[in-house]
């Protein structure tokens, strides 16, 4: 007597005949019954203790996605959290800086003392590590203000709302609800925003938010957009509402970042990444008490030290190149001014100069060394500077290098719409594994920034 | 110097294998004659399947080569053993049947992918797959097949042909031949020629779409599905597949609306999902909790109006208009929501 025997193959055969006869609902009931499943469990499991909570939330939902409140809200909750970093970020970042720069004489007058060339010592100390003192200081004090705030909003529950809100501007553009929460996260780095865009399920808009994402200015670059804020728009304000006007001015330029990201979504959606705006489902989790030490953790651990990190790796080479460039001298002059000069009348051409142009080039590991570069090469001082005060910064600038209203809005917009550094450009590689993108995502914000420029360059020169 | 280098160089960027100018070009020509090989023997399938004849003529006016390319093509197919020609008529082998059904079953396979997966316009899918299906071997495509569930028909309603090869019958009758005030499901749409399809898509035919023909004449046919009136050219007609429909659609039922014209604060319950929502939306949908069966109320709006965020199984979600619309359900009467 033998059993028939069933072979795997047998019944692969039999689930093949059997499929053809299901259901086309079968999916919906499989799915309805592990929710069934689900819900007799909790049942049993869960004590509801009445939803106070949850009446608390949809009055808080009310107010924050409503018609009156929703877009002031979150501009002001914007700026306040600019204001914060702007204001809390001096102090921290000059003692950070001082104590630094002592490091750095310390050091160089150590190696002097032991009769190492003066070569040698520059470009170790007056370059590499003056280029990391610089972005330490300007940078680990405002990190480490905006992250916790930004998780603060994120942990709170608040950042979902965002999408929320902004869905239909994004949806108008042909692009996905979601990029408004990789843009945010774009505030703090553009490559952390760039990896965010994972939550976007569909490739294209995915695709849409990842070269749009360079559009918000990241905290590389908010020591520059500060910096001019405050000495030429604030400058003309007093002292006591100088910091909010700074503010109030950072906020106007990310706005118009704002703007920048939903055109070219836009112009993408209608040109290379044709196609309808897709499914768009997002859940908005109820409001939670904020841990405070997760959000010490998340973001010291998670981003403030990921990011400065990587920042430190790319401004070491970064402040070698500046101090080469400024000492290594052909027929009189440094190579800096030589190359300087040659960019001139293409600066001149979009509202900067040659010193500006360069200044990117160099900056392109990382835009944190826009700032004091810039001023090196002006003050052809042969290693990174800070100034005393701030108007000592504008008698340099407006006094000795022709600098205008014209080069501070210009320089503004450069800054906002320019390629993202190097590391974004990378991280845009490793996401879409493609060179094709990683060119583009690099080259149209190159190409929108110069356009734009030169098209205020121009119309300000015909205007006055 | 200068010209030896650049010599070098050049010479360097022409025959680096696999990135050289030179092994770029095999690539694309050896792609190239598959395209033209699989597109000349799912032309000699076409034609058989309807019942004609394939000659040079046809298979040269459906490529577009040149008499020369179209007698190599039919030199090198013949000694494949692909096909063989009696002198004027071109048949398929059964070695080149079995090539141009995986052909068939890859262009089928991926407007099914492009539709329900990517969401890619269904008038559009057509043009995209005629270039895709070159580019996958049967293994490939058994696994895109089992990705999806293993679809019938694609997104035109032409079926599928399995993995042995074997073409599953077309179901339905011609609608041109369709009788009077007979409820009756759409089953295909024939997707060639395109301008036909897009004027039939642009009329807003669905398939799926259960209709009734309320009026015929020698110069139009006028259907109805109960909300709206479709007119079409007796030619567009004949394009149109249909099977006797069951039941009624079931927008049409008392009292069901799709989610999105759920008053806000309103709770209703969920009866189905739009059958015409596929793939990865609607399983995102049901992933969700958006379940047959299961209570939903709309609770948010924002100053914009779209999207609006709902309540259900205990959390809030929001949904675009797309896709709320999908979400048929029936409302409950006030005193019972809550």
């Amino acid at each position: 007597m033998t059993e028939p025997v069933t072979t795997p193959a047998d019944v692969i055969r039999e689930a093949g005949a059997l499929r053809r006869s299901l259901e086309a609902g079968f999916r919906e009931e499989v799915v309805s019954s592990i929710y069934g499943e689900v819900e007799r469990v909790s049942r049993r499991a869960v004590n509801d203790q009445g939803s106070r909570t949850l009446e608390l939330d949809q009055q808080i939902d009310r107010i924050v996605t409503s018609r009156l409140f929703g877009l002031p809200l979150m501009l002001l909750i914007l700026a306040v959290v600019f204001w914060l970093t702007i204001v809390g970020a001096n102090v921290p970042s000059a003692m950070l800086a001082s104590a630094l720069f002592a490091v750095e004489d310390w050091a160089a007058a150590w190696f002097t003392s032991r009769g190492s060339p003066d070569w040698l010592t520059g470009f170790l100390w007056h370059g590499v590590f003056r280029g990391l003192a610089w972005v330490v200081s300007v940078m680990l004090p405002p990190m480490a203000i905006f992250f916790p705030l930004f998780t603060i909003l994120e942990d709170l529950g608040y950042l979902p709302r965002v999408a929320f809100n902004l869905d239909y501007l994004f949806k108008r553009a042909g692009a996905h609800g979601k990029q408004a929460l990789s843009m945010t996260m774009g505030f703090g780095c553009n490559a952390a925003g760039v990896i965010a865009t994972r939550v976007i399920d569909s490739p294209r808009e995915r695709l849409v938010a990842i070269l749009t994402n360079n559009f918000v200015p990241c905290n590389g670059r908010f020591p520059t957009l500060i910096m001019l804020a405050t000495v030429f728009v604030a400058a003309a304000f007093p002292p006591a509402v100088a910091s909010f006007v700074a503010a109030g001015s950072v906020v106007a330029i990310v706005v118009l970042g704002v703007i920048f990201t939903l055109g070219v979504s836009w112009v993408l959606s209608r040109t290379i990444l044709r196609g309808e705006a897709s499914a768009f489902t997002l859940e908005l989790p109820p409001y939670r008490r904020p841990g405070i030490l997760r959000i010490l953790y998340t973001s010291i651990i998670d981003r403030t030290l990921f990011v400065l990190w990587r920042a430190i790796q790319t401004a070491a080479p970064a402040g070698a190149v500046i101090w080469l460039l400024a000492n290594i001298s052909v027929g009189g002059t440094n190579l800096a001014t030589h190359v300087s000069s040659a960019l001139n009348p293409l600066g001149r051409a979009i509202g900067l100069d040659g010193v500006i142009l360069l200044t990117y080039i160099i900056a392109i590991p990382a835009n944190e060394i826009v700032v004091p570069t810039m001023l090196m090469i002006y003050m052809a001082q042969g290693m990174m500077t800070e100034l005393e005060s701030l108007d000592a910064l504008r008698r340099l600038l407006v006094d000795q290098h022709g600098w205008t209203m014209l080069t501070a809005v210009n320089l503004m917009l450069f800054s906002l719409l320019h390629n993202p550094c190097a590391t974004t450009i990378i991280t845009i590689y490793k996401e879409t594994l493609s060179g094709k993108w990683a060119a583009i995502g690099a080259l149209l914000p190159l190409a929108l920034a110069f356009g734009v420029t030169f098209l205020t360059a121009t119309v300000a020169r015909w205007l006055f | 110097m200068a010209i030896a280098i650049l010599l070098s160089l050049v010479a360097f960027a022409v025959l680096l294998p696999t990135y050289g100018v030179a092994a770029q070009w095999r690539v694309y020509r050896s792609g190239l004659a598959r395209e033209r090989t699989e597109n000349a023997l799912k032309h000699l399938l076409r034609q058989a399947t309807d019942g004609h004849s394939a000659s040079f003529r046809s298979l040269k006016g459906e490529l577009g080569l040149s008499d020369r390319e179209l007698l190599s093509l039919a030199e090198r197919l013949e000694l494949e053993g692909l096909i063989h020609s009696d002198g004027t008529h071109l048949k398929l082998t059964t070695d080149g049947e079995r090539l141009a059904l995986h052909v068939l079953r890859a262009h089928r396979l991926w407007e099914v992918y492009l539709a329900e997966e990517l969401g890619v316009p269904v008038d559009r899918v057509h043009a995209q797959a005629e270039r895709q299906e070159h580019r996958l071997n049967p293994q490939q495509l058994d696994r895109l097949s089992a990705a999806m569930g293993h679809p019938d028909i694609d997104p035109h309603g032409d079926p599928i042909p399995g993995p042995d090869g074997v073409v599953p019958e077309a179901p339905g009758t011609v609608l041109s031949a369709w009788p009077l005030s007979t409820p009756a499901r759409i089953v295909h749409l024939e997707d060639e020629p395109p301008l036909a399809f897009a004027q039939l898509i642009a009329e807003g035919l669905k398939l799926g779409q259960v209709v009734r023909v309320i009026e015929r004449t020698p110069s139009r046919l006028v259907l109805s599905d109960g909300e709206n009136e479709f007119r079409l050219a007796p030619m567009l007609a004949a394009n149109v597949h249909v099977v006797a429909a069951s039941s009624e659609p079931a927008r049409a039922l008392d009292g069901v609306l799709p989610l999105s014209d759920l008053p806000s604060g309103a709770a209703a319950d969920i009866v189905a999902l739009d059958p015409h929502l596929k793939g990865f939306a609607r399983r995102r949908l049901l992933d969700l909790g958006f379940t047959p069966g299961a209570r939903v109320r709309s609770e948010l709006q924002p100053f914009s109006g779209d999207p609006r965020a709902y309540r259900l199984r205990g959390t809030t979600i929001a949904l675009r208009r797309e896709q709320s619309d999908r979400v048929l359900v029936r409302a409950l009467q006030p005193e019972r929501s809550r």
